[in-house]
């Protein structure tokens, strides 16, 4: 959070929808598109939260088609950064 | 030389038993790849260094992750997409900013760069290697792949790799990275005998792609093996023979003869006009997905372009393609071919992809939702450029357009409407314009049911077995445990391709088929018998299917 003013802070749960989950090829593509986003994005399934612009920690979910995921991000571009994220992690690739 | 051929006074073959993952047979003297195990040069460094030593980590990564972008790019440029891919995705870990602090963190405990880059990597492995899926677990390979790769940059050092293979050999590895076979010099490796693995490991798909036999996932055995002085590879049956004795050796020389014999016979097959044996002439086509697919398809001996799926202009990419974006690459496609026909389907996505700046909607289902020519007919802003860019491109070639998806007659008339009025238009503003016939794909039960109604408005009909399987048979093609309702050969199926084709004769007009059935040895009879005229098919399995049809 920033000290003067409260930055802008979107979430929505969407859906896994690629056949292999969020494996290396779909991770590698979200990653891409998280890190066009200047804002913080974090993505948690059950209890575990990874750092959207890192292929490694989204991995490491091992998040698969049909579960449910949830998106967060802060900052000026976090409304476009969800609702891109939240279009392509549902995309059934 | 080890001592049990001392013993037996001669060499015992020993055979290793794996997985099938590239076919071919190969012989040859035996490369071992067993590198030692890579350790840090230093596990400390001194207090004051940590930002030098950071810096060091940074200027490591970044060489590392533009030589690994560097040969995706170049394998990119070659159309090997898949294997690309795998470099690109390291690439991505290479640059991974959680490893970056989770080696920072180290370093500032004074751990030397080239350590915490290891020791990170291991900590990710164990997490991949953990999970239960088996192609989860295979990317605790590429971690380590990459951070040792940074590691020995870190350090400096030259390792010792596959790059040294001066005499053509059959490579034998407890496992190999992209980094290792992409060392290999052209020419050098016979054929893959690695310790794990599976089809779907990265050795595997190199392989492949390089048309290299390997067996992979033999386990512990390989050890044994490491130091045989020759060894048979046969990548089709999933097995290799080290020290193979003169039998083995016969028998692997008569297959390879079998193998180079068939290819040579299919060659013989690429570029002559497909015909039955009593003279009925089919058209073998290629299916598309890109402009640039176009010269291999002629290549494999491709009689005309049979479906051109053009998703690939729309997708990807922040814009739509303008109409003059498209009409260069219809153009380029239908110039390649000349007067070989080359069948352009429209825009063909769901709600499952999505279309930049177009609001598609939720779907609850994207198979049975807003795609095809229902999207078409309903985005004019989409559609009609689209075709306007064919027809100006039909000026330079022998271009047709089909349209997907369609359920009803009255989608078909609303289409060719759309298709004339862009026609007049351009004629209209003195635009140079070419003839397009326009056909209907049938891959809806209701298309096949109602061909007649069909036929009398389509100049031909193209038979999309994928979709037409999975709705006749209500049953999700991407669903594992349906297996059994996926043939194209289930009676149900063939009956409705039958309606068709019989509908198709009745009306005068010609059918094609470009699902997967049409490149499927077992069925192309079947089509034939059913009337169907032309097949279109992956380039690669052209030479074949003219093969077959020669004997029919």
């Amino acid at each position: 959070m920033n000290t003067m003013e409260e930055l802008l802070m979107v979430e929505r749960e969407t859906t896994v929808g690629p056949e292999e989950g969020l494996h290396a090829r779909p991770a590698a593509r979200f990653v891409h598109t998280a890190k066009q986003f200047s804002s913080r994005i974090t993505v948690s399934k059950d209890d575990r939260e990874a750092n959207a612009k890192s292929p490694m920690k989204i991995m490491s979910l091992g998040a698969k088609k049909g579960e449910k995921v949830f998106i967060r991000a802060e900052g000026d571009d976090a409304e476009e950064a969800v609702e891109a994220l939240a279009t392509l992690i549902s995309a059934r690739g | 030389m080890s001592t049990r051929d001392e013993a037996a006074g001669k060499l015992e073959p020993i055979r290793l038993t794996g997985i099938a993952a590239a076919e071919g047979v190969a012989v040859g003297p035996v490369f071992a790849h067993v590198p030692g195990e890579l350790k840090p040069g230093r596990e400390h460094i001194l207090e004051g260094a940590v930002e030098a030593e950071m810096e060091r980590f940074r200027r490591a990564v970044e060489v590392v992750a533009g030589q690994l972008s560097e040969v995706g790019e170049r394998l990119g440029e070659s159309g090997s997409g898949e294997e690309a891919a795998i470099f690109e995705a390291h690439a991505e870990i290479a640059g991974d900013p959680e490893l970056e602090s989770g080696v920072e963190e180290r370093v500032r405990n004074l751990q030397s760069p080239e350590a915490a880059v290891l020791a990170v990597g291991e900590e990710y492995a164990d997490v991949f290697a953990a999970m239960e899926d088996e192609y989860m677990a295979a990317r605790a390979d590429d971690v380590r792949d990459v951070t040792g790769q940074i590691a020995v940059e870190i350090m400096g050092r030259e390792v010792a790799g596959l790059e040294v293979l001066e005499t053509p050999s059959v490579v034998l590895a407890r496992s190999l990275a992209p980094s290792d076979t992409a060392r290999i010099p052209r020419g050098m490796a016979l054929g893959f005998v690695t310790a794990e693995g599976s089809r779907t490991s990265h050795v595997s798909i190199m392989a492949r792609s390089m048309d290299i036999p390997a067996v992979v996932g033999v386990g512990a055995a390989l050890d044994g093996v490491l130091e045989a002085r020759f060894v048979a590879v046969d990548g089709t049956e999933g097995y290799a023979v080290a020290d193979p004795g003169p039998e083995i050796l016969a028998e692997f020389e008569s297959k390879k003869e079998g193998i180079t014999a068939e290819r040579a016979a299919l060659e013989e097959f690429k570029h002559v006009e497909a015909r039955t044996r009593d003279g009925r002439r089919i058209e073998v086509s290629a299916n598309l997905g890109s402009a640039g697919e176009a010269e291999g398809a002629l290549a494999w001996g491709a009689e005309g372009v049979g479906l051109f799926r053009s998703e690939f202009l729309f997708m990807e990419r922040a814009k739509l393609p303008t109409e003059d974006e498209q009409y260069e690459v219809y153009r380029e496609v239908a110039v390649t071919f000349g007067e070989r026909p080359v069948i352009i389907r429209t825009l063909d996505v769901g709600g499952d992809k999505s279309l930049p700046g177009v609001d598609q909607g939720e779907e609850e289902n994207p198979f049975l939702g807003w795609r095809g020519i229902r999207m078409s007919l309903d985005t004019p802003e989409l559609f009609e450029p689209q075709l306007r860019a064919i027809l100006r491109a039909a000026a330079h070639g022998n271009l047709k357009v089909m349209f997907p998806m369609v359920s009803d007659v009255g989608e078909l008339r609303a289409a060719k409407e759309v298709l004339a009025r862009c026609r007049e238009r351009l004629e209209g503003d003195g635009v140079e314009v070419g003839v397009v016939d326009a056909g209907v794909m049938i891959e809806t039960p209701a298309a096949a049911i109602c061909a007649a109604e069909l036929a009398r408005e389509a100049a031909f009909f193209s038979i999309g077995t994928n979709d037409l399987v999975q709705y006749t048979m209500a049953a999700d093609r991407g669903n594992e445990r349906l297996r059994h309702l996926r043939g194209a050969d289930h009676p149900a199926v063939l009956k409705l391709i039958g309606e068709a084709c019989g509908a198709a004769r009745e009306a005068g007009i010609w059918v094609g088929v470009c699902g997967e059935a049409a490149g499927d040895p077992a069925l192309i009879p079947t089509l034939i018998e059913l009337g169907v005229t032309e097949l279109s098919m992956g380039a690669s399995a052209i030479p074949r299917a003219k093969k077959i049809l020669s004997e029919l």
